[in-house]
């Protein structure tokens, strides 16, 4: 690969209808925004060509997005505010760019980077009292570790390592809000709805309604703002 | 309107891929303030509904009209219709969630014979009633397209009324008739009366079925015309592909961008119905075809652009529109794509010049394995042609190849069968020559083989189609006069074809059939998995009709026939001149390289022959 000097790292949303979505989905619709504007990607070399660009981790079908993000290379330097304007302009407001700023073509790539990722998940069912549902999820956390069986899958997560902040929960008749961060890694990412469905199991809450949202994505050194 | 939307949201989360029913797409139209309602039904799900261009067309179209409104509709998948009902939820539009049953005019294409059952659970999932008898102007006028309407009497009872032909200039016609009916509070029947006067329009009720599967004849004094001919456009070039059409999120089938660069085929094989129906051949100019392309992949951010048409390679500028995209595209990595390839250089030549050597493969159609059998159809391709292609693409690097051939076309003996398996040998020898030996394990030689049937409007419209049985033997001497290695060979699954001969060229007695098997569960009929050939034959039971005999009996070339009241410009005369020169084995030559065949289709329509180029060949 040649030299691509021009690395654009654009944040954006999900939410809405779009919340819907795959990941793949969500990569193709936002390339084809991409190629809506007048942006000069960069093509990769080989047969097949195809445009340079890069996303964070996945986001589960139905969970939504408030800071997500790509980065897309660029074969000619435009102003960020245009760029940003530009694909403001093209994208679908369920995926609607947030900002978009050069950064270090060197630096590590998103998935490498952002090994933080904060959530809020908010639970509805009218047998959720107070009190209740934090004490089924503290239990869960408590017991250090998590067993999930996704599409076939067994898989057994550390929540002393996952979950380094633990899980703060604020609870009202008939609705919790869970925030909390995960840490992602080699072993994979937990998802939060996993997390919280353990622990309305155990108050035999299963036909709850349950809606994810992550918040942040951030590298762990550099818990600061992002600039 | 988001009160629709709020009753399937809930639905989402249990439902599989629920990008199907989200709309919000980019290209999506919302017309709110719109006074006139349409809903366009694909009667299969949105992966593959949102490929089909008559939908593409017609929403373009239509949402261009003053006043009118034209949203999208799919069948829901097995468990989202579950949802829907369990919930009380009816079927609802993509864009505005709103209840079909409110639409003013509810189109559906017609796109195979199988989506049939699927059409009747479109209608009774949007809360209508099933029969076109028990509705009145209270209920969307409901009318039918595409090519199976060029047979409607199956589907007669259910639709108030279907356009044949096609649909670009016909479908306002038809939503100004409806908007003066509405606007002078005039009853369905009247209106239905209105309609039939309207050129391309049929309206089923008000014909008369004749006994023994004969054509209907028009009822005394409504004033419907007897034959009822095709509707067509003359000025092709005049028409403007979609510019900004509707860009799936999901994974679609034929996810890219599509410019008809032409209409209308007339190499004449002698088996197929596009090539009968959509004449006369007429080419867009290769400035509308680049304009139209580079607008719509502007609009859309599509990474691939398909150049379609019965035959592609046959356009008489081909050459020229694809070296002037091929400079407009330089650098925004776009593939194009030509989904037909005639079988000589020339169609090499041109997948070159889009650059497809590295990448897919080419796609070829001998469809039969004799030059005897080639001559019967009109194939006009001989093996020697077949085979220095073959040995041009793989000398020029391509390494995957597909063939289509046919089983069961009339006259066929074991030796034309066993011709297919020596054809494909000696493609698969001249393939080997031409590939480097470090090379040859990325060869991949497929051939797909399809069960022949019959269709209405073809010159053979009178021929039987084999049996189940005799299908099955045929395809034993395939198998065994194949070469052992290095292909792969698909088959069309024949208990399918079977079904599709059944109903392709029935007339109204058939309805009671398929509503039996959409009662009993029948729908997506064309997913081989959901397919169930003994709820069919329950279905032809119990109306007591033999499908057997009705797909595989020869009709009587004397009598009229259940479409015979639907014309599609083409003579039954021709037809009949084209069954006997089929039997005698002579070839009729492509009226748009050499002149004429006086098939009929120009005079009666009124159009002509349109070339881009002034000439082909």
């Amino acid at each position: 690969m040649a030299d691509m000097p021009f690395r654009l790292r654009v944040s954006f949303v999900k939410n809405g209808r779009l919340r819907f979505l795959s990941h793949l989905e969500v990569v193709h619709a936002l390339e084809r925004a991409v190629r809506r504007t007048e942006l000069e990607y960069a093509v990769t070399q080989g047969f097949n060509p195809r445009m340079k660009i890069a996303f964070g981790p996945a986001l589960p079908v139905g969970t939504a997005g408030l800071d997500e993000a790509f980065d897309l290379w660029l074969a000619r330097l435009v102003p960020s505010d245009e760029a940003y304007r530009m694909l403001r302009a093209s994208t679908p407001e369920g995926l609607a760019p947030t900002e978009a700023r050069y950064v270090n073509e060197r630096g590590p790539s998103l998935t490498a980077a952002m090994t933080l990722a904060s959530y809020e998940v908010v639970v509805e069912d009218p047998g959720m009292g107070p009190g209740r549902f934090a004490e089924a999820l503290a239990g869960v956390i408590g017991s250090g570790s998590l067993a999930i069986e996704h599409k076939g899958a067994h898989k057994v997560y550390d929540l002393t390592v996952c979950l380094p902040e633990g899980a703060q929960v604020s609870e009202e008749p008939g609705r919790g809000v869970v925030s909390m961060t995960v840490r992602m890694g080699a072993w994979g990412s937990l998802r939060p709805e996993a997390l919280v469905r353990e622990a309305l199991g155990r108050m035999d809450a299963q036909e709850a309604s349950v809606a994810v949202t992550r918040t942040r994505l951030r590298p762990e050194e550099a818990p600061a703002a992002r600039g | 309107m988001t009160g629709g939307w709020d009753r399937v949201e809930p639905l989402l989360a249990h439902v599989e891929r629920p990008a199907r029913y989200i709309d919000s797409e980019f290209g999506a139209v919302h017309r709110g303030e719109a006074s006139y309602r349409v809903a366009l039904l694909y009667p299969d799900t949105y992966e593959l509904g949102m490929a089909n261009q008559a939908i593409a067309i017609l929403y373009d179209r239509l949402n261009a009209v003053e006043g009118v409104g034209a949203e999208r509709v799919f069948v829901p998948a097995s468990d989202m219709a579950s949802a829907l009902r369990n919930s009380g939820v009816p079927l609802l539009t993509l864009e505005d969630s709103r209840p079909v049953a409110a639409c003013d005019l509810f189109g559906i294409t017609l796109p195979y014979e199988l989506s049939c059952t699927n059409v009747l659970e479109a209608i009774d999932l949007a809360g209508l009633p099933l029969h076109a008898r028990d509705r009145d102007e209270r209920h969307p006028l409901i009318v039918g397209g595409g090519p199976c309407a060029y047979d409607p009497e199956p589907l007669a009872d259910f639709f108030d009324a279907f356009l044949i032909g096609e649909g670009e200039e016909a479908v306002a016609d038809i939503v100004a008739a409806h908007r003066a009916a509405k606007d002078s509070g005039m009853s369905r029947s009247d209106l239905l009366a209105s309609l039939a006067l309207i050129p391309g329009v049929y309206v089923p009720s008000l014909y008369e079925p004749a006994a023994g599967g004969a054509a209907a004849l028009p009822r005394p004094g409504t004033g419907a015309p007897a034959v009822v001919l095709k509707r067509v456009v003359k000025d092709f070039d005049a028409v403007r592909s979609p510019a900004c059409p509707v860009v799936p999120y999901m994974d679609v089938v034929h996810d890219r961008a599509t410019i008809e660069v032409l209409r209308g085929c007339t190499r004449g094989c002698r088996f197929c119905q596009a090539g009968m129906i959509y004449r006369p051949v007429r080419e867009r100019s290769a400035d509308s075809v680049v304009r139209d392309a580079l607008a719509q992949l502007r609009c859309t951010g599509q990474e691939e652009l398909s150049l379609s048409s019965l035959s592609t390679t046959d356009h008489s500028a081909i050459e020229e529109i694809l070296r002037r995209l091929g400079v407009a595209l330089r650098g925004r990595a776009v593939n194009v794509g030509l989904p037909s390839l005639r079988v000589d250089a020339f169609g090499v030549a041109m997948a070159r010049l889009v650059g497809e050597g590295a990448r897919g493969g080419l796609t070829f159609a001998p469809e039969a394995g004799t030059q005897r059998m080639r001559d019967v159809i009109n194939k006009n391709v001989t093996e020697q042609d077949l085979l220095s292609t073959v040995e041009t693409a793989f000398d020029a690097g391509w390494r995957r190849l597909k063939l289509y051939f046919m089983l069961g076309l009339p006259t066929e003996t074991d030796e034309d069968i066993r011709g297919i398996g020596r054809l494909v040998a000696k493609v698969l020898e001249v393939a080997r020559k031409a590939t480097p030996p470090a090379q040859r394990g990325g060869m991949r030689i497929a051939v797909s083989v399809s069960t022949f049937v019959p269709k209405a409007h073809t010159p053979f419209q009178w021929e039987g189609q084999l049996t189940l049985e005799e299908v099955k033997h045929r395809q034993m001497v395939l198998r065994e006069s194949m070469p052992r290695k290095g292909v792969d060979l698909h088959w069309h699954d024949p208990e399918v074809s079977f079904v599709e001969g059944a109903l392709a060229r029935g007339g109204r007695e058939l309805a009671p059939v398929i509503e039996h098997a959409w009662r009993s569960g029948g729908g997506f009929d064309a997913w081989t998995e959901k397919f169930s050939l003994k709820r069919w034959l329950e279905a032809f039971e119990a109306a007591g009709i033999d499908p057997v005999a009705l797909a595989s009996e020869p009709r009587d070339p004397m009598r009229a026939l259940p479409w015979s009241h639907i014309s599609s410009g083409v003579s039954e005369d021709y037809l009949a001149l084209e069954r006997e020169a089929a039997l005698t084995g002579a070839s009729t030559p492509d009226c748009s390289f050499d002149g004429c065949t006086d098939c009929g289709a120009c005079p009666a329509l009124g159009a002509d022959i349109v070339l881009a180029g002034g000439h082909r060949g």
